[in-house]
């Protein structure tokens, strides 16, 4: 080839290509019928029970029902039950299930598959063990209906079947749920709306959900978990994408239809594209935890846990998580999640100091002797990692010595279960974060209880378990609230840990979709596809 | 011949035992426990004790090695601690998609890089020549997830030629599978695109210089000839070396490839399985890159006797 017949090769090439001979390929095109969902983590694992990550929970509300299912003013509201008899001290339930409830493989739902069920979950959930520990009998009455007696009253029986924390007490074929809790299942057969596709499961990169014509919704509209779940896709790819600029270039280009958890960073250049539509993701955004280990110096001593407090400055921490957008972050001097029924700052006055002089004669008081604090900080998440560097500097110069130790999530998790000392491989404090669904009460929430079973840190109080006992008991919101004020001050007193604020993510989808929710996960019920 | 083979094919065995005890050792002393990752934040001690414990990671380590290595000899790599699937079966479900952009990537550089090479040492010091090498440097120093997302910018998001992302397989026609995969080649294919053709390049300077293609230009024998036909195949041994030595860089370079163009392949296996530590599939993988490294550097061997007849084993 000579400089001439290739100058008019390539000429040729660019006119095909400029005349559209080189059309788009059909990579935007897809089945209105079939949605395509890049969600917030990969799908590893399908047991909800056995693995309690919130991808596992997102999925598995696709594919299992349950009894009770929380709406959009948290009210845990009748789904796969019809009706309830509580005697008067709410001490004896008694639920019977809806007609015509079918599992995937066409058999019905009976009350022995909800027993099976109810006892896998209660092994595992706290709500469900706390349950377990009063309970006289569950038995079936008959093929539709189930009582559940206990030795004392239990006022929050249906927040516990009806809470979308994890584990869910999802209703499995007793078949299935005679697994041992511990163990994986290996056969994903539910009555929810939507089958699981195991044959095409590529665990890493793909899961499918289909349409499940044998159920029948609730006839009220849905709300959250509640309410008629009606599908109008026939078929729910989840596409998992490790990359967030690949996901965003996925979306603006057309080739999957909605993103869970796209970053912050990436916003500006899906808000340009006039395709795709971004808004918040769950208004009950998430906590941001600074949680220190109260059994090895210097953590073990109160004064100096209360000093981490009045120097921290939460904008520091909320905008390098999610950068400029004031809409996405608020201050937090609480324990719960802010704008819902229980949320309360009683007590939370040093977290609004932000008086770094004040913590360091407060560390000068404790006797602060210069013991390194571990740091293990997990660099894989970019919340973490963010939240790490912040607490870097910030003990720094409140005068403490910094062990920073950069690993990966896999090994904060472990290394976080360690009661040793420091110095043999144990730790001083790790960041993480929970849900706001999460926070809502003492119910599902193990990182606020402070007893011998408390959460990493192992924090002891028993003021704070006195207060929990009161919420569990009880009777009205005004109880509850009381409760909840007493239990959040003294838990701001012991510093069970120290919140970073108050955050929200985005989703994004293409704007051929409708019906999409803000919510603690992502419903996909009433989502359609034009 | 026959029995060089034999023999390589053997010595493999203890070379794969070695790498299946340290791999296992490796990842016994490695941080990290799956069971708080299954787990997750809402378990207590005692439930990561007795999830360790179900997958049976509380065994002493002799125990839990003799038990793999039973196993492994019958061809059982294992199941997934995660998926409960056997760790065969996502290797097979992961295999086509590495095969294909590795076949694809690799096609494509010696298309690319050996003509580059060729033309670069005929035309040497030249306008030609610096403008190749120019292009080497580049393709050395440029990191490959750079390559990547300016491609998927350009083709994908503002021509729209091409998909962005995605692996489509071989069963649903050639040209999908193929469209899948030209970005994802030409970025992973890059970095070795520069250094066969430096390679190349360099050889045939060495052969250009030889008495014999002096005696084939005084004979009238034409260009292309002499560079094609006389030199390239006496330039060609370390050629091969490197293009064979350069899959290893391929393994590496794919990982990155497939989590850019969310590709699901071995190399995304093998990260998402190190950072739950799903040990079962990482030794699986580390097992299989070996025994591949070792079966390409056995055909690399093979190819030197083709080449050069004076080479026998």
């Amino acid at each position: 080839m000579d400089r001439r017949t290739f100058v008019k090769s390539t000429g040729a090439a660019a006119l095909l290509a400029a005349s559209g001979g080189l059309a788009r390929p059909a990579i935007a095109q897809g089945s209105s019928k079939v949605l395509k969902f890049v969600p917030q983590a990969n799908l590893a694992n399908f047991d909800p029970v056995w693995g309690t990550q919130y991808v596992v929970r997102n999925a598995a509300a696709l594919v299992w029902d349950t009894l009770y299912g929380f709406d959009d003013k948290l009210v845990p509201q009748r789904q796969m039950v019809e009706s309830e008899e509580i005697s008067a001290d709410k001490s004896v339930w008694t639920f019977k299930l809806r007609e015509g409830l079918k599992f995937h493989d066409g058999e019905p739902v009976l009350a022995k598959d909800v027993i099976a069920s109810l006892n896998r979950w209660a092994a595992r959930d706290p709500m469900g063990l706390g349950i377990k520990a009063i309970e006289n009998e569950l038995v079936a009455l008959d093929d539709r209906t189930f009582r559940w007696s206990l030795k004392k009253p239990y006022p929050k029986m249906l927040l516990a079947l009806g809470k979308n924390n994890a584990p869910v007490a999802f209703i499995m074929p007793e078949r299935i749920a005679k697994t041992d809790p511990f163990k994986q299942i290996n056969e994903y057969v539910g009555s929810g709306p939507m089958s699981f596709a195991k044959a095409e499961w590529v665990p890493g990169a793909k899961a499918v959900f289909e349409k499940f014509g044998g159920y029948v919704p609730r006839s009220e509209p849905a709300s959250w978990l509640a309410g008629g779940k009606k599908m109008l896709v026939d078929r729910i790819e989840w596409i998992i994408m490790p990359d967030a600029a690949t996901a965003s270039a996925a979306l603006q280009n057309g080739e999957v239809d909605w993103w869970e958890s796209p970053i912050s960073d990436l916003v500006p250049v899906l808000r340009a594209n006039k395709d795709v539509q971004v808004d918040i993701a769950d208004p009950l955004g998430n906590i941001g935890s600074f949680r220190m280990n109260h059994l090895h110096p210097p953590f073990d001593n109160k004064l100096i846990r209360q000093a981490v407090l009045v120097a921290m400055n939460q904008e520091d921490y909320m905008r390098s998580i999610v950068g400029d957008n004031d809409d996405l972050w608020a201050n937090l001097p609480s324990f719960f999640t802010p704008n819902t029924p229980l949320y309360t700052d009683a007590g939370g006055e040093k977290l609004k100091m932000k008086n770094l002089e004040l913590a360091k004669k407060m560390l000068a008081e404790a006797g602060y002797k210069g013991e390194p604090v571990t740091c293990v900080v997990a660099q894989d998440q970019p919340i973490t990692k963010s939240m790490g560097d912040v607490t870097a500097d910030l003990l720094t110069k409140m005068g403490m010595k910094v062990d920073f130790v950069a690993t990966d999530w896999g090994t904060v998790g472990a290394r976080r279960a360690l009661k040793t000392p420091p110095s043999q491989g144990g730790w001083n404090m790790f960041h993480t974060w929970h849900a706001g669904a999460d926070c809502l009460n003492p119910a599902a929430y193990p990182a606020i209880r402070a007893n011998d079973k408390g959460w990493f840190g192992w924090p002891k109080s028993d003021a704070v378990e006195t207060q929990v006992a009161a919420w569990f008991e009880a009777k009205d919101l005004n109880e509850e609230k009381a409760a909840i004020a007493k239990l959040n001050t003294a838990a701001m007193d012991d510093v069970i840990y120290a919140p970073t604020g108050f955050f929200k993510s985005y989703q994004a989808w293409r704007k051929n979709v409708s019906g999409i929710v803000k919510g603690p996960l992502p419903f996909f019920w009433g989502v359609s596809k034009a | 011949m026959f029995a060089f083979l034999i023999r390589r094919i053997f010595t493999t065995i203890p070379v794969m035992g070695f790498v299946a005890l340290f791999v296992f050792s490796l990842l016994y002393i490695a941080p990290g426990d799956p069971a708080a990752v299954i787990a997750g934040d809402q378990a207590s001690l005692e439930d990561i004790e007795r999830i360790r414990a179900g997958l049976g990671l509380d065994r002493p380590f002799i125990v839990r090695f003799v038990d793999w290595l039973y196993h492994l000899v019958q061809g059982d790599l294992g199941t997934s601690i995660f998926t409960n699937l056997p760790v065969t079966s996502m290797i097979a479900q992961r295999i086509e998609p590495t095969l294909s952009l590795m076949l694809v990537t690799l096609i494509f550089a010696i298309l690319f890089a050996v003509p580059m090479g060729v033309l670069a040492a005929w035309k040497a010091n030249s306008l030609i020549d610096r403008v190749i090498m120019t292009f080497a440097v580049i393709g050395f120093s440029v990191p490959v997830f750079v390559v990547g997302y300016l491609l998927a910018y350009v083709f994908g998001l503002q021509f729209g030629w091409l998909p962005v992302q995605g692996y489509t397989p071989l069963s649903h026609g050639v040209w999908p599978w193929f469209q899948n995969l030209i970005l994802p080649a030409i970025t992973l294919g890059f970095v070795y695109v520069a250094l066969i053709a430096r390679i190349t390049r360099a050889s045939m300077l060495d052969v250009l210089q030889q008495d014999y293609i002096r005696t084939a230009r005084s004979k009238g024998v034409g260009q292309q000839s002499i560079l094609f036909v006389h030199a390239l195949k006496n330039a060609a041994i370390p050629i091969v070396t490197v293009i064979g030595l350069g899959i290893a860089l391929l393994i590496g370079g794919a990982v990155v490839t497939e989590t850019v163009f969310a590709i699901p392949g071995i190399g995304r296996l093998t990260v998402d399985a190190i950072l739950r530590r799903d040990y079962p599939i990482i030794q699986g993988v580390v097992l299989l890159f070996s025994f591949t490294y070792v079966i390409i550097n056995l055909a690399v061997d093979v190819i030197y006797t083709l080449l050069d007849p004076r080479i026998r084993y």
